[in-house]
């Protein structure tokens, strides 16, 4: 029998609040999931139950009050900031909410950003990019500006750079938001393509019930932790 | 290069970012003045030390050969032979040096007199002249410091002379100095007609006169001592350093003030730009990445900055030079015009400390936005 894959996530028992004093406010608490390679995950929760601080914590963007994240077998508290952004970099990739494009870059420069980060040459860089904008359907957009680009057509840049260094955990914070329904069909196959590359994952935060029903498994989030969607 | 590359989008972007642009084209203009009053500063005194350095070479032999332990050459023409033999020798001139009493009615005044070849008449220093009285044709006696013996036992050597000229005191030497024929100083300081207490030596490149010197020792032995021109001149040569160094100094300060505004520049940028910073660190980029961006950016403004100053200040300086634009009495300065003299290692040391203050004051701010929590600024954005 063969052995079992180690997981790529690992969270145990976590809890975020804000503030201090009678001003705390607890986000949530007991969090654990564990995320295995293939794994397509949806994680759907009301307004302000802590989605998005979640994903942060999972990409060690922040540092939970209580528990632990590890990832691929590293645990994101024992890293000093500079490995932490490498690891990031190249095994993480993040879609946001409101896309963040960088302004002055074009959007074959944004979904570049990431290769130039981790030094590859600009040639080659612009060479991935324009592959994975044509594969959102973007190339012709290549060299526009984000000024001039729909909310549709940001974001699904902003996914282009998310997947370009084909990374082994895809966090998706409300991906769907200026989608269409073509294009959001387009983006899930490209999403679900790369999370299983190199045997990888995808974890999307989202409240649309298409997108959550297109996922192997939904999780609810609430104050006492995540809980399985039937 | 990836610093490089959105450094360059920001600064190029801050043109329609009034918020930026305002602070990075103050930042830009306060620098390129700066350096442009340092190299024009630097400029103005490099003429001037060119100016007094050539009529110092003109002036001081550019090495010095006297006897060691012994009060005078007796074989002149086989030594002067010797020393022009020497690499880089241009002329070679027997000298005779020594103290006399300069004596006109019943006053008398020491003086510093040297015997040379090519001298007609008697020519005394004007500040020779001045305490005697003595104006040109006037007759002076020389009473010298050596003695002959006489039947009623030994007498100074006494020499009687016309005054030829009076000679405007030389730059920077530290005694004035009397001039007469080769001859007459032989007789007044009691040496044959071989005689010489030493000579002056002219280099064909006087910058080298330390190689020089250690060629005619190696030629003569160490029967000779050597002096060369900046040791004759030691105060002096020490006195131009120090000028060149206190200048650059006080002048530089005004750089430092103007660089500071590029703190500012850094500061706004990294301000403006901290959502950026943010995906910046959340792509994977390290936190020594992000403060990179924002160090060159403000150090790019510092290097166009300085290279605008560089270009203002040497062409300022070259006009100035060509066309005389700042006239000088010149019965008190020795020339009509201020001269100018862009030197490429002044503005070298220039632009190398301008454009390293730059990134050093523009990695302040940069450092402080690169520790900035990503999650802060995305969730402020």
């Amino acid at each position: 029998m063969a052995p079992e894959a180690a997981p790529l996530l690992v969270a145990e028992s976590l809890a975020k609040g804000f503030g201090s004093g009678d001003a705390r406010v607890e986000v949530f608490r007991g969090v654990s999931l564990t995320v295995a390679g293939g794994d397509l995950l949806a994680i759907t929760g009301p307004s302000g139950s802590g989605k998005s601080t979640l994903l942060h914590l999972f990409a060690g963007l922040e540092t939970p009050d209580a528990g632990r994240v590890v990832l691929d077998g590293v645990d994101w508290a024992v890293l000093a900031p500079a490995p932490r952004a490498a690891v990031r970099g190249a095994s993480v990739g993040f879609v946001f909410q409101f896309h963040h494009l960088l302004p002055e870059l074009t959007a074959e420069e944004n979904v570049a950003l990431p290769l130039f980060l981790a030094g590859r040459k600009e040639e080659d860089g612009r060479r991935e990019a324009r592959e994975v904008l044509d594969r959102v359907g973007l190339l012709g957009r290549a060299t526009a500006f984000p000024r001039t680009l729909s909310g549709g057509e940001r974001q699904r840049v902003a996914i282009a750079r998310a997947v370009v260094r084909r990374p082994r955990l895809l966090l998706c914070d409300e991906p769907t938001g200026s989608l269409d329904a073509t294009h959001a069909a387009r983006v899930f196959e490209l999403l679900a393509e790369v999370a299983k590359e190199r045997a990888g994952a995808a974890i999307v935060v989202t409240h649309d019930p298409e997108w959550a029903r297109r996922c192997a498994t939904i999780k609810l989030l609430g104050e006492e932790g995540l809980s399985d969607v039937i | 290069m990836i610093s490089f590359f959105l450094a360059k989008r920001y600064l190029l972007a801050s043109r329609r970012d009034a918020q930026v642009g305002v602070v990075a084209l103050a930042a830009f203009l306060g620098l390129a003045l700066g350096v442009a009053a340092l190299v024009v500063s630097l400029a103005l005194l490099a003429g001037f030390q060119t100016h007094v350095r050539s009529r110092l070479l003109a002036e001081t032999p550019h090495l010095l050969v006297t006897p060691a332990g012994r009060d005078a050459f007796h074989d002149v023409d086989r030594i002067g032979t010797k020393l022009a033999a020497v690499p880089g020798v241009v002329s070679v001139s027997p000298i005779v040096r020594g103290r006399v009493w300069v004596s006109m009615g019943r006053d008398a005044a020491p003086a510093e007199i040297v015997g040379r070849e090519k001298t007609k008449g008697l020519v005394l220093d004007v500040l020779q002249a001045r305490p005697l009285g003595i104006v040109p044709g006037e007759t002076v006696t020389l009473v010298s410091s050596r003695s002959r013996l006489s039947p009623l036992g030994p007498v100074p050597i006494v020499s009687t002379l016309k005054v030829t000229g009076l000679a405007p005191s030389a730059t920077g030497r530290r005694a004035a100095e009397a001039s007469l024929p080769l001859d007459e100083a032989r007789r007044l300081f009691a040496l044959g007609p071989d005689g010489a207490t030493g000579y002056e030596v002219f280099l064909k490149d006087p910058s080298r006169a330390e190689a020089g010197a250690a060629a005619v020792i190696a030629a003569l032995g160490p029967s000779v001592t050597l002096t060369t021109w900046e040791e004759q001149n030691r105060a002096l040569v020490l006195a131009l350093r120090l000028e060149r160094f206190v200048l650059f100094a006080a002048v530089f300060l005004i750089v430092i003030v103007a660089g500071l505004n590029l703190a500012a520049t850094s500061a706004v940028l990294a301000a403006t730009r901290a959502r950026d910073a943010a995906v910046l660190s959340v792509l994977g980029a390290s936190p020594k990445t992000v403060e990179k961006v924002f160090r060159t950016a403000g150090g790019c403004v510092g290097m166009a900055g300085t290279l605008a100053g560089v270009i203002l200040g040497a062409a300022v300086a070259v006009l100035l030079e060509k066309f005389g634009l700042v006239p000088l009495p010149a019965q008190l300065y020795g020339m009509s015009h201020a001269p100018f003299h862009v030197d490429p290692l002044d503005v070298c040391a220039v632009a190398t400390l301008s454009i390293l203050w730059a990134f050093v004051v523009a990695s302040v701010p940069a450092r402080t936005a690169a520790r900035q929590p990503a999650v802060e600024a995305l969730r402020g954005a």
